[in-house]
């Protein structure tokens, strides 16, 4: 069943009187538990379809069907329910608040969220859980500008999922990392899918789409290619990789 | 390519430069006219004075055979340097009419005189010299328009002796010398030609002619000492009196010098506040600037050249703004005051000198971190992590109010140094309201009834009591007395009157002889008097006398005084201080039966009504109301009242309290404005994250709101409780000017504590949400662009 369905979506940005169609009518769906990575060149309009499709930046035509619900026809009160409650982010650049700890920072969706009906305590409680479970536990109670990089970022995803979210989102999560922090974080974001958390970000690296079980390939607005990664436990994770490599290349990647 | 960057740097980071742009204009207008005004305020009497030409020493004569009577003391005193004589007529109150016939109010006896024979000048109601009254036309000194409502072109009429005289009203003329409230003598200033016309009547001319002389001297205690000797005298006083008389105007003033260095203050808060806002808001650059390779010293002087742009043209733009700013305040200071110097143009322009000066200086010590920014501050924003100490003070799980209240309250207790030019600013501006606000809370109650007299019920000005004191005896005017206190009772107000009689009279202490004022009640005690220091005279050889009078000639309780009481001297003893406003301060106190003569009277309080069946104070009200009718007489006041009437600047006082609230309210409004757009644009990064993650416009908007409800309310309560004790050390020394030397301010907790606070509160909150409606403009999927 998809859990997200986008319809002839469009974008559309005007810059000093000149247009730029950055979204095509793209057409695609994710389907529950999936996991999908979206590539292209810089200027493709990755992120844009990310955020049009999270609903964090509205559309210029077209629909974007959210578990039944169209978010283009969703007011900015009832996207920003549907963000806390349904939908988990994460970005490049780690953003928190500058004046909370890491533990607060990850609580704090929970604490607005209405959703579960849970107490503070146990609020509390699933942030701890979260964040012993991505090992980061001993810098719950840091600031933020006292933490490595990969801490920071395993702190954005122990936030993202604070509220236990249908889709995650993520644009670029380890682009601002190091080779070892990236497999962390990708490690973990991997363990999640298969816990069942449908996953959708934009990537740039190779090794990090490839542990995706879908990639979509966008160039100009438009939706050039699809690849589906082999499954089963025979296929190495090099032999994915070199696979959607190959893919890549075919299309001028 | 230092110019290229910097042109960069003022379009890309518009709204933080247009910030800084309007604070250095704001400092500017504040700094250049509060300079102004602080040298204008300091030499605010002595420059209206000199302008006026009033001298070091100034002499009134009055009645008949005045005129002459300083001639041989003018002539044979070595330390006259120069005088200047006019001569004038006087009269009654009730002289003049308006053109309805009814007569005009004023206090005291008028004095008339003529614009040729004037040896001061006067000025008009735009500060400009009268220098020629038409025939037919006058001039009048005082607030006499505005008691009577009169305007310029009204017709007034003078009946004096038989001489009647019709003059088109000119308008309000500014008099050195009588023009307080305190010196309360009217004076009505025509051409030589209508002078003529009443100098021509034979009476007027006998019994209504004095003299006023200004006297230009090194040695003020050498021709006071010479005063001695002059008969006729009505008033005789060294310019310092005449200053002194001003205190009242110069309360406002002084308030008007106090907002002025509290805008000084509130102005290099902000500007420190925003220079180091915009400094730390740079380090990303100055890391990337470092890690290319130029200089520390390229890097400073980059920001310094900006700073120095942007404050020579902020501080441009704010010179000319200071002129029109500096005026509206000095406006509301005084209307009978010539208030202002010679150089203001100047001092506003070094005033805006100064800003730029400070500001380069802020820039410098603020640029001084460049030195220890490295390239690591490109990537964390000047936060190296190297602390020892947790920032943040509150943990989510242990704060009970909502999200935002605890963010807002979060972000206060851990950045409080970010927050504290608000609570500065805030609390300055609010203190200084409160302490005005004190202030006419207590001129406008009873509160200083002790230092004009004692308690009564109700108070009568009657301008009979003058006639009396000039021909009758002692015995006359209780008789007087007891016959109104009688018409009272007939009307079942059953009451006795008192009155306070002031006398002139020769003393001697230590072989030196002065002339003081005495004052002796009718129908009253001594012992009903409050003393601040001794016990009440008990015998007519005790006397108190004011701590003016010690500090003067020396004298303290136990010395005794001679007093020429005119058939005998009394040697009287001092046994008492007590505090008193009337002729500011500088009076002795005789026991009610020391041997005082009509013939040295120079006037009188008003007369005191005490009712003898204990009326409550509804029924004094409504009796108030009766004796008006009974005696056809507006002015029965009761105690709060006559104080409003003998302080005369208590109306003035609350205007200008409201528009110090205006200014407070405007300054409070515009730092909030400037505060919330530089933490929006601070804070960009992280309200776009939070509406990424699901927060609603309307939680962020109260994370915003709650930061400034947060301080203002910190700032309104320090300014709150400050109030009391910053309200007795400010104006306690004015009210000793004035002869209080203990004073018991009139507190009203609900104007200190709820009214004043609140409307500072509501102003920052509402501002603060209307400003915080712009984070709406941040969108959730600005977090891919926020650098």
């Amino acid at each position: 069943m998809a859990v997200l369905e986008v319809k002839d979506l469009c974008k559309t940005y005007v810059v000093n009187k000149r247009q730029n169609n950055v979204l095509k009518n793209v057409n695609f769906a994710v389907e529950d538990g999936e996991m999908v990575a979206i590539m292209g060149p810089s200027g493709s309009g990755k992120s844009t379809l990310l955020y049009a499709v999270s609903g964090m930046d509205a559309a210029t035509s077209g629909n974007v069907m959210f578990e039944g619900k169209d978010l283009t026809r969703l007011t900015n009160k009832d996207l920003a329910t549907l963000r806390l409650d349904e939908m988990g982010f994460i970005f490049q650049q780690m953003y928190m608040m500058k004046n909370l700890t890491i533990l607060d920072n990850i609580v704090l969706p929970a604490m607005e969220s209405k959703k579960s009906g849970e107490s503070k305590k146990e609020k509390l409680e699933r942030g701890e859980e979260l964040m012993r479970k991505l090992g980061i536990m001993e810098v719950a109670d840091n600031d933020i500008n006292e933490v490595s990089g990969g801490q920071l970022q395993r702190a954005c995803i122990c936030r993202s999922m604070i509220n236990k979210p249908k889709v995650l989102f993520a644009d670029e999560p380890t682009g601002a990392l190091n080779r070892t922090a990236s497999n962390e974080v990708m490690e973990e974001l991997v363990k999640l899918n298969k816990e069942g958390t449908t996953i959708m970000m934009v990537t740039h690296d190779v090794k990090v789409a490839a542990k995706c079980s879908r990639v979509l390939y966008i160039v100009d607005g438009n939706i050039k290619g699809e690849y589906i990664s082999p499954e089963g436990a025979d296929v190495q994770e090099k032999d994915r990789e070199r696979r959607l490599n190959n893919w890549l290349m075919e299309l001028g990647w | 390519m230092f110019l290229r960057i910097l042109q960069k740097d003022l379009k890309r980071k518009k709204t933080m430069n247009i910030i800084l742009f309007l604070f250095i204009v704001l400092a500017t207008m504040f700094v250049s006219s509060g300079i102004n005004n602080v040298v204008t305020v300091m030499n605010g009497t002595d420059y209206y004075l000199d302008k006026a030409g009033v001298g070091d020493f100034i002499i009134l004569t009055m009645g008949d055979n005045a005129v002459g009577s300083l001639n041989e003391m003018l002539e044979t005193e070595g330390a006259i340097k120069e005088y200047r004589l006019e001569q004038i007529l006087f009269g009654s109150q009730g002289y003049m009419t308006k053109a309805d016939g009814s007569e005009l109010k004023s206090k005291n006896s008028s004095l008339y005189q003529s614009m040729e024979g004037a040896a001061i000048t006067f000025f008009d109601k735009e500060n400009e010299p009268i220098t020629k009254i038409e025939p037919g036309h006058i001039y009048v000194t005082g607030m006499v328009m505005e008691e009577n409502d009169l305007q310029p072109g009204d017709v007034i009429r003078l009946k004096h002796n038989g001489v009647e005289l019709e003059f088109i009203l000119d308008g309000m003329a500014k008099d050195a010398l009588l023009g307080s409230d305190f010196m309360g003598n009217t004076r009505f200033i025509m051409c030589d030609a209508d002078m003529q016309k009443l100098l021509a009547n034979e009476a007027i001319y006998d019994h209504y002619r004095g003299e006023i002389c200004y006297i230009d001297t090194d040695d003020v205690k050498a021709i006071k000492a010479a005063m001695a000797e002059v008969p006729n005298i009505a008033f005789d006083g060294p310019r310092s009196t005449i200053k002194l008389a001003y205190v009242m105007d110069m309360i406002v003033a002084f308030v008007v010098l106090i907002l002025s260095v509290c805008l000084i203050i509130v102005s290099f808060v902000v500007l420190k506040f925003t220079i180091t806002f915009t400094i730390t808001e740079e380090f990303r650059e100055i890391g990337v600037m470092k890690a290319i390779g130029l200089s520390n010293g390229k890097i400073r002087s980059l920001y310094i050249v900006k700073y120095l742009l942007m404050s020579v043209l902020g501080a441009m733009v704010g010179f000319f703004g200071s002129v029109p700013f500096g005026k509206l305040l000095l406006d509301s200071v005084s209307k009978k005051m010539v208030l202002g110097n010679d150089n203001a143009i100047l001092i506003n322009f070094l005033g805006a000198v100064l800003v730029v000066c400070v500001i380069l200086l802020f820039a410098y010590l603020c640029t001084g971190k460049v030195k220890k920014a490295t390239p690591v501050d490109a990537i964390r924003s000047g936060q190296t992590g190297e602390r020892y100490k947790n920032k943040t003070v509150l943990r989510i799980q242990k704060c009970p109010t909502g999200n935002a209240l605890f963010m807002a309250l979060n972000d206060v207790l851990s950045s409080p140094k970010r927050f504290l030019s608000i609570i500065i600013s805030f609390g300055l501006c609010t203190l200084f309201v409160l302490i005005l606000v004190n202030t006419t809370a207590t001129m406008k109650s009873d509160k200083l009834i002790y230092t004009f007299g004692t308690r009564s019920d109700l108070y009568l000005s009657d301008s009979q009591v003058m006639d009396n004191l000039g021909g009758g005896t002692k015995e006359d005017l209780l008789s007087y007395m007891d016959k109104l206190g009688e018409e009272l009772t007939e009307e079942g107000m059953p009451a006795q009157l008192a009155l306070e009689l002031i006398y002139k009279y020769p003393i001697t202490f230590q072989g030196n002889d002065f002339i003081l004022t005495c004052q002796q009640g009718l129908n009253t005690k001594a012992s009903e008097y409050k003393y601040i220091e001794g016990v009440a005279p008990e015998s007519k050889n005790e006397i108190s006398i004011t701590p003016q009078i010690s500090e003067m000639f020396g004298a303290k309780i136990g010395d005794t005084i001679t007093i020429h009481f005119g058939k005998q001297d009394v040697e009287c003893m001092i046994t008492a201080y007590h505090q008193t406003m009337n002729q500011l301060g500088e009076i002795i106190r005789l026991h009610e039966e020391a041997p005082t003569d009509f013939k040295f009277a120079a006037g009188s309080l008003h007369y005191q009504i005490n009712f003898l069946d204990a009326p409550d104070e509804e029924e004094i009200e409504l009796r108030k109301e009766r004796i008006k009718k009974l005696f056809d007489n507006d002015k029965v006041m009761n105690s709060t009242e006559y104080c409003i009437d003998c302080t005369m600047v208590a109306g003035t006082l609350e205007s200008v309290q409201l528009l110090l609230l205006g200014i407070t309210l405007v300054v409070v409004m515009l730092v909030t404005i400037l505060m919330e757009r530089s933490f929006i644009a601070d804070e960009k990064g992280q309200i776009a994250i939070l509406k990424a993650i699901g927060f609603r416009d309307s939680a962020i908007i109260k994370w915003h709101v709650y930061r400034f409800g947060l301080v203002g309310l910190l700032a309104v309560i320090l300014a709150a409780v400050c109030s009391i004790p910053m309200t007795e050390l400010c104006i306690n020394p004015i009210f000793g000017m004035m002869g209080a030397v203990d004073v018991d301010y009139n507190i009203d907790p609900l104007q200190i504590f709820l009214l004043y606070p609140g409307a500072v509160l509501v102003m920052t909150v509402l501002v603060a949400w209307l400003t915080a409606l712009y984070t709406k403009t941040i969108k959730s999927s600005d977090t891919a662009s926020v650098e």
